[in-house]
């Protein structure tokens, strides 16, 4: 066998290490995120790692985590838990379960997109501004964090420019689309808290230390009500702990406010509003006793209503999330849009997924049909059909070696490839079988003329889709190139000797 | 070599022996070509003549050259995971959202429906408000996708796309006069190419299709899959060696028909067999069938009788 043999043969078997179904393999929970500053998270656990044993009772899957979690949890006091991942050991007390979210392994590593596998993806713009590189980056953070913060996993957010100049970023999130999504970026989350027309503290680190955040003690739901036509109103309260700059500030407003008395007890006679991108959320009374005093305890609260008294707890507890990581993360110093939002069930996903898998073998043996039809030689028209499929094999090794996500268009790309990739194949065997006055080597020459003429136009033709419309046609460019590249530096010098090899 | 060959142009001669050998099997069809190769080639002219008065009316009416639909124009696609009456559906909506169009994916094999999928250039809000109040029941993320351009981007979009599709049809250009180094030959492929693109196009007009940021992203695979039939053609006519000018072409035709027979191989079970796919993808694929149809009249009688033209007038036999 010729050495381009061995090469084809030897990028075979790294594509199939690299698309090889290792999950059915690996036992353990694998973690999808871990929330900032949680214990979990200072002890060490990151993202990516697996868990495969909670104090020692093996966990296999998800659904051994959440069973062994909620047989441990909760508890009164700290209990020391030890997690067994497949390299370390972590131990931690803790009296809740861990602020981790975990999935089960991947059965494979091929990464689909997420017009198949459902999720959300927004492409956000600023309004009005173009931003440079830099500031995309500093957007990129802030809205991180934010999703972080809310507790949405499996998340990236990425710099996306197009032809034009334009910087986007591109927000996607795995499966289920969290209803928040589309506030969480396009929010600005500008927060005031005003007293008459002065700016008491607004979000972010300068005037806020810290948030109380899923304590019962200090951020709660406190009441629910019956509101007008049957709808019901609850109330959310939670505390802020103000840095001693924005306290003083809040002492030099309030000193100089009247008392007024009422049914109810003593209130300043101004409110303090509390403002959300320019739009009240909020007035509070503040009390008597706050008069003129450097208070870093601050309580804020607001509401959420629905047609049942459960809508209502659960808008206000959504509406508390919100606003408690609008307060931590501060705010932008722009507005933005939205300018793309697709939110796709993962549902369709599979059936679509399951349709593509389909066609992609339809199309396998119809291309294959036609070539056994026309050659009649099970010899030459077996090299065809393995050749096309090595192209297409490694194609998908490839994708998922570098991680890259197949979405339909990718996959499109793949399955035209197949009927194409299949040309060159024709054009070296008719080259090789025709006028046998030349030597096979000069014929195949030739075909290999035809076949690197083409394998350029196709290059050429498809390159300026990289950086058109905003990257979201990368994955059809990306697969078209690299499976006509991987013919023609791989499959087809290889199948050439084959074809040597059977002539001869 | 140079004792089958002899002379000073090698490679555009036959010897006298394989010339009387092949005298007798491929006259009837070499005068047949030579005859006839002129007039063959005002079929594909006539039909790129048509599509291109076609396109002009198009574009006077339009102000575009083809119609845009929502990923390209800004508005809303809800696709909704459920067995609907689409007709009823489009009727309702028709009176609020007048540009509303309702489809269906269904399962070919099992004829079952996977989803409708509900476009409109209207607002998202008021759009999901009007179709959950039809539907009489609030469409979540687990039973509906939903796709939101706004205008402004999906008019970039498509500005970018014209503009990707004019640079990757001067580089694949550039390619082929690389290639050939010849004006006429070069011509005649780029030719091919430009008809290739006009012909799905003018038919996909006339039929009221609407293009996706994916179907324009397929023209530009079809410029690059559609012209290797033309680098063929004119490799092996130009640079063949062996047998007559009409048998070069003729047997680079029986390879290239081959190679296009096998693109559509691979493309067509998207109308037939499997249909619930997403759009984006059919209509990747619709827009290679009709380019790759085409290819075959614009490569084998355009190109075709170009190259036997040039051949002819430069003495290349």
């Amino acid at each position: 066998m010729s050495w381009r043999v061995w090469v084809l043969i030897f990028v075979l078997i790294l594509s199939a290490i690299s698309i090889a179904p290792w999950g059915y393999l690996e036992k353990g929970a694998l973690i999808k995120s871990v929330e900032q500053n949680s214990t979990a998270f200072n002890e060490g656990l990151r993202q990516g790692m697996v868990i495969r044993a909670l104090n020692s009772e093996e966990v296999d899957n998800m659904e051994d985590y959440s069973r062994i979690m909620s047989s441990i949890f909760p508890v009164q006091n700290n209990t020391k838990l030890i997690i067994q991942t497949k390299t370390q050991e972590f131990i931690l007390y803790t009296d809740e379960a861990l602020k981790i979210t975990v999935s089960n392994i991947p059965k494979t590593n091929i990464k689909t997109g997420l017009d198949l596998s459902g999720g959300a993806r927004a492409l956000v713009k600023p309004v009005n501004v173009s931003l440079s590189s830099l500031e995309i980056s500093d957007l990129i953070v802030v809205t991180s964090n934010r999703l972080n913060v809310f507790g949405i996993s499996d998340v990236t957010v990425r710099k996306v420019s197009d032809l034009s100049g334009n910087n986007f970023m591109l927000v996607e999130v795995a499966g289920a689309t969290p209803t928040e999504l589309k506030e969480l970026v396009a929010q600005q989350g500008k927060f005031e808290a005003k007293i008459g027309n002065e700016t008491v503290f607004i979000g972010g680190k300068k005037d806020i230390t810290s948030v109380c955040r899923n304590d019962a003690a200090c951020a709660r739901i406190e009441s629910c009500s019956a509101i007008q036509q049957g709808d019901y109103a609850c109330r959310f309260s939670f505390t802020v702990y103000l840095s001693e700059e924005a306290a003083e500030r809040h002492a030099g407003v309030t000193k100089d406010l009247g008392v007024n008395v009422t049914e109810g007890g003593k209130y300043l006679d101004k409110k303090l509003d509390l403002y959300l991108d320019d739009k009240l959320v909020d007035s509070l009374f503040i009390s008597e006793d706050l008069k003129g005093r450097v208070t870093t305890q601050i309580a804020v609260s607001g509401s959420g209503v629905g047609e049942t008294q459960q809508d209502a707890l659960a808008a206000a507890q959504n509406s508390m999330k919100k606003l408690q990581t609008i307060l931590i993360t501060g705010s932008l110093p722009y507005k933005l849009e939205i300018v793309k939002l697709d939110t796709i069930s993962p549902l369709l996903g599979r059936e679509f997924t399951k349709n593509i898998i389909l066609l992609a073998l339809v199309a396998f043996i119809s291309v294959s049909l036609i070539l056994f039809i026309k050659y009649r030689k099970l010899k030459i028209t077996l090299s065809v059909i393995l050749t096309m499929f090595s192209e297409v094999f490694i194609t998908l090794g490839i994708a998922t070696f570098i991680k890259w996500n197949l979405d339909a268009p990718a996959i499109a790309g793949i399955i035209a490839g197949m009927g194409t990739g299949v040309n060159d194949q024709i054009v070296i065997i008719d080259e090789s079988v025709s006028n046998l006055s030349i030597s096979i080597k000069e014929r195949i020459k030739r075909a290999f003329f035809i076949i690197v003429g083409a394998f350029f136009t196709i290059i050429a033709a498809m390159l300026p889709l990289f950086w058109t419309g905003a990257g979201l046609l990368r994955g059809f460019a990306f697969t078209t190139i690299i499976g006509v590249s991987v013919g023609i530096l791989i499959t087809r010098p290889a199948f050439a000797d084959i074809l040597r090899k059977i002539q001869d | 070599m140079k004792a089958v060959y002899p002379g000073s142009n090698p490679g555009r001669r036959t010897s006298k022996m394989e010339q009387n050998q092949n005298k007798t099997t491929e006259q009837e069809g070499k005068s047949w070509f030579d005859r006839w190769y002129k007039l063959l080639m005002t079929i594909p002219l006539a039909i790129m003549v048509i599509s291109l008065i076609y396109l002009g009316i198009f574009f006077s009416n339009h102000n575009d050259f083809l119609l845009k639909d929502v990923s390209l124009s800004g508005g809303t696609t809800i696709t909704i995971n459920a067995e609907i009456d689409s007709s009823a559906l489009e009727q309702q909506l028709k009176s609020e959202f007048p540009d509303v169009v309702v489809r269906k994916l269904t399962d070919l094999r099992t004829g079952k429906t996977i989803a409708s999928v509900v476009e409109s250039s209207a607002q998202p809000e008021e759009f999901q408000k009007s179709l959950e109040q039809i539907l009489g029941y609030n469409l979540t993320e687990e039973n509906s996708s939903r796709e939101i351009t706004g205008s402004t981007l999906g008019q970039n979009f498509y500005k970018q796309l014209i503009f990707a599709l004019i640079i990757s049809f001067i580089l694949m250009s550039l390619v082929i006069f690389i290639m050939f180094r010849t004006f006429i030959p070069s011509i005649a492929v780029i030719f091919a190419a430009f008809s290739d693109i006009v012909m799905p196009l003018a038919l996909l007009d006339f039929l009221g299709i609407k293009f996706s940021v994916a179907g324009i992203a397929a023209f530009l695979m079809l410029i690059g899959y559609s012209v290797d039939t033309d680098i063929l053609l004119t490799t092996r006519a130009l640079r063949g060696r062996e047998g007559t000018l009409n048998q070069r072409i003729y047997k680079a035709f029986k390879t290239g028909i081959l190679m296009t027979l096998t693109a559509l191989a691979a493309v067509l079970p998207v109308f037939i067999v499997v249909t619930g796919l997403p759009n984006s993808f059919r209509q990747i694929f619709l827009i290679l069938a009709l380019g790759l149809t085409a290819d075959i009249i614009n490569t084998w009688m355009t190109n075709a009788g170009i190259i036997k033209w040039y051949c002819d007038k430069k003495g290349i036999k």
